[in-house]
């Protein structure tokens, strides 16, 4: 493995996390506020941007990587993401939604080490 | 945003083709052909240049790679629409039955291996999407 590796996969990682939380919130906002709301244009704005960077990232990852190597990392954004849900969109989480979430990141870890 | 307006929007959720359930499913399939169509384009042109490969630039001269994102495009508008009804930590847990679709998909289509491993890997995610998903099925109940 390279050194770009180790760089890359957590760049493109945040990159999707952060994007992530972007647009749920823009589209959470979008539903009281329509789309012409200035804050709802900036947060799709920056889910946009994001996504936009952790797919070039991911792009030239796949570009030297199996893809069932590759994008199995991704699989730690599906615990990061639903806390993140919890603590910063305050949606309800409940014991059996973050066991399932645990055990999807595990599985996807477990994928990527393979 | 309050729970109340939250759960009246999923119980005035649209049906057939707009019901968000449908669309996380269909969003998932956009993800799976596009991310297969990645792969392929992104090989193809690996070795076009030393200094470029590793940002994916080089990839843009691949059509592969176009119609992947096309198909992002799709996807991205389709799970917009799914995160207006659907809580993120909900909805997105549900949308990763992709990784366990894409280890499978390359293992018939791109000819990778899936060692022993890896298919514990994928149980798991099964038995997490599971616990997820039950939920989910009450939630429909109620509603």
């Amino acid at each position: 493995m390279r050194w770009p590796v180790f760089f890359l996969i957590p760049i493109a990682l945040i990159a999707f996390v952060a994007g992530q939380l972007f647009l749920k919130h823009a589209m959470e906002s979008s539903a009281v506020r329509g789309f012409r709301d200035a804050q709802v244009i900036l947060f799709l704005g920056c889910g946009i941007f994001s996504m936009t960077i952790h797919f070039f990232v991911t792009l030239g990852l796949l570009g030297h990587l199996d893809l069932s190597y590759v994008y199995p990392f991704q699989g730690l954004s599906v615990i990061i993401i639903s806390l993140a849900a919890a603590v910063v969109l305050k949606e309800k989480l409940s014991l059996r939604l973050t066991l399932g979430a645990l055990l999807i990141s595990a599985g996807i870890m477990l994928v990527s080490m393979s | 945003m309050t729970k109340g307006t939250r759960n009246k929007r999923m119980q005035n959720r649209p049906s057939g083709f707009a019901n968000p359930w449908f669309q996380l499913g269909f969003g998932v399939v956009c993800v799976l052909v596009y991310e297969l169509l990645q792969k392929r384009g992104a090989s193809e042109t690996a070795n076009l240049s030393q200094v470029w490969s590793w940002t994916g630039i080089t990839a843009l001269v691949s059509p592969l790679i176009w119609l992947a994102m096309a198909l992002m495009i799709v996807s991205l508008l389709s799970w917009l629409y799914v995160l207006r009804y659907i809580p993120l930590s909900i909805a997105f847990p549900l949308s990763r039955v992709v990784d366990v679709l894409i280890p499978l998909s390359c293992w018939l289509i791109l000819g990778e291996n899936i060692s022993s491993r890896r298919w514990c890997g994928i149980a798991l995610v099964v038995v997490g999407l599971l616990l997820t998903a039950r939920p989910v099925a009450q939630l429909e109940e109620k509603l």
